[in-house]
């Protein structure tokens, strides 16, 4: 195993239920993994294992090339944010981090520098002699990310840090995630419900579903693998409408184009089925040449939303 | 990891009991316990000193009751702060950042031990001027003193860690705190029994047996009876054994079951 995590056929259960089956995966160093899943599909569970809170039923995995045999020495490489931590709300933002640095084998000293440096990366300069009571939710997720990052972690594990907060305070906390992996070089398990976020902000995608991996992969390689783009939406002028649908009609691979709801001039395009984006570049392409003028253009089923939903629905 | 070799460093344990004395007392928490728990011995020093229609005990009883009653206080407020160790921070959800260290289970539950136990040596430096006040004249405070510091550690320990014990396996930090508590009054309780339960063989095995009745026997025998220190010292087998007995229970369970659940099987 080279990856800088690796899971083979990882399962948990919890008497007789089953929390996570065949969990099979692998994140090379550098890379953000989206962590996917409706409510209850074993995300947490599958973070609690990695991060060697919960002990693996079955199956084995390895974390910055240590093997969950040696979970102290895991801990000694991970940096995690759990889901839904508490913080001791009469301690300070400072005191806190540097006690977190100390349980990590800092000295008082080091422990003090580091609590400095990681206040400041999180935003949180200004307000570490605070009580962290006085925190905002916000706040809170960016001092329990700087608290992951006392140990100089190889991977960072965070879930659901955007759970709760406002869309300024979710930006905050996914650049800060795009810092930690571009600046550290940190592996980052991301477990969130943002799928546009993640989007954006995550190389790979871990879909899961009643505890098993449904997906796997990049995201283009999921939203492929889910939903190949079936239909689109474009908007033209509104008296190029009737010249639109004609050349439309006469494009191979689009079954079927209509005005659509919406502002004048929006029309919806039925792809055949596996067909994947070869239809829709030959309808933009007969407008164009046809000097029909294309406003708005959005191809529908190809967006990892779409795929988590087809995989999640449909399991 | 970042940290500076070779610069001389704490035990974990120690960063451990550190903070958590921190919070305890720099909290407010420890403050206001020990402030109730002067309060508590300065209204029982007033009654057995001043009040004559009260006052109807010899000099050295005043001393042993103060001292028992401030042995039983101390020892119960160490307790709560064991029952609330794990089972707190587990409510309050930052357990799972301690799991996810480096340090050893074991450690963390000896960082947490050594610090509920410092509202005991605070309890029993609040009594130290009481049974001065009580005791002098007499000679019995250097040896009152004496006794309540060694039967008061050995009954604080076992408390402590009964109640972190109870701590790890307890569902909710309220079942946690109720079951200590209760445990508590049911070794408490044969202190009221009838005199004719505590005599004969039975009713004396039965005081032995219970640390908090053969401690503050002990007490009893030394500070009001003048008996020297090794009279009595089979009273002590039950605080001593009950002390190291649940201390190790307390390690053992906390390295073995601290989790984030109190369901043993999670």
């Amino acid at each position: 195993m080279s990856a800088s995590v690796e899971a083979r056929g990882v399962r948990k259960e919890y008497g007789g239920l089953v929390a996570v089956e065949d969990l099979t995966f692998a994140v090379d160093r550098g890379e953000i993994l989206g962590v996917l899943g409706p409510n209850g599909a074993g995300k947490t569970t599958a973070i609690r294992v990695l991060t060697t809170i919960l002990a693996p039923t079955r199956g084995t995995f390895v974390v910055a090339g240590v093997p969950h045999t040696r979970p102290a020495d895991i801990r000694r490489q991970i940096g995690v944010l759990p889901e839904s931590a508490g913080y001791p709300e009469l301690q300070t933002g400072e005191e806190y981090v540097r006690y977190h640095a100390r349980l990590f084998g800092h000295s008082r000293a080091s422990a003090r520098a580091v609590a400095h440096t990681l206040l400041a990366e999180a935003g949180l300069r200004e307000r570490g002699r605070s009580p962290i009571g006085s925190y905002s939710r916000g706040m809170r997720q960016r001092l329990g990310i700087a608290r992951a990052l006392v140990n100089e972690p190889q991977v960072v594990v965070l879930d659901e840090p955007t759970l709760g907060l406002d869309p300024a305070g979710q930006r905050q906390v996914l650049a800060l995630v795009r810092r930690i992996a571009r600046e550290r070089g940190a592996t980052v398990l991301l477990s969130t419900h943002l799928l546009a976020e993640v989007e954006e902000t995550c190389s790979r995608v871990l879909i899961l579903n009643h505890g098993r991996v449904a997906a796997e992969g990049t995201v283009a390689e999921v939203s492929r693998q889910a939903a190949a783009p079936r239909s689109a939406r474009l908007r033209v002028p509104a008296d190029a409408v009737p010249d639109a649908l004609r050349i439309l009609a006469s494009v191979r691979g689009v079954r079927a184009a209509e005005p659509a709801e919406g502002q004048p001039g929006t029309l919806a395009l039925g792809f055949e089925e596996n067909q994947a984006s070869g239809p829709a570049n030959d309808a933009l392409c007969a407008l164009a040449d046809a000097g029909v003028s294309v406003l708005f253009f959005e191809l529908e089923g190809a967006r990892l939303s779409d795929a988590f939903l087809a995989m999640t629905e449909a399991a | 990891m970042a940290a500076v070799e070779g610069t001389a460093r704490p035990p974990a344990w120690a960063v451990v009991a550190g903070q958590e004395l921190r919070d305890l007392w720099l909290g407010g928490r420890g403050l206001l316990l020990s402030l109730a728990f002067s309060g508590l011995l300065s209204v029982l020093s007033y009654l057995v000193a001043t009040n004559t229609a009260l006052n109807f005990l010899e000099q050295r009883e005043s001393v042993n009751l103060t001292l028992q009653v401030a042995i039983a206080v101390g020892a119960m407020l160490a307790l709560l702060a064991g029952a609330d160790a794990v089972s707190g921070e587990r409510e309050r959800g930052s357990l799972e950042s301690l799991l996810l260290t480096p340090v050893s289970r074991l450690q963390l539950t000896g960082g947490k031990l050594l610090a509920a136990l410092s509202l005991w040596v605070a309890a029993y430096i609040v009594t130290i001027p009481y049974v001065w006040f009580l005791g002098r004249g007499v000679g019995i405070v250097g040896v009152a003193l004496a006794t309540g510091a060694l039967v008061g550690t050995l009954l604080a320990v076992f408390l402590v860690s009964l109640g972190v014990l109870v701590s790890i396996f307890a569902g909710s930090n309220r079942v946690s705190l109720s079951v200590s508590l209760f445990a508590l009054l049911a070794l408490f309780a044969p202190t009221q029994f009838p005199t004719s339960a505590q005599q004969g063989w039975a009713g004396d095995l039965f005081l032995r047996a219970n640390p908090l009745t053969a401690g503050e026997h002990y007490v009893g025998k030394i500070v009001v009876d003048g008996h020297p220190w090794s009279q009595d010292a089979s009273w002590l087998v039950s605080p001593v054994a009950s002390a190291a007995l649940f201390a190790i229970l307390a390690a053992f369970a906390g390295a073995r079951f601290m989790r984030l659940s109190g369901d043993v099987s999670k």
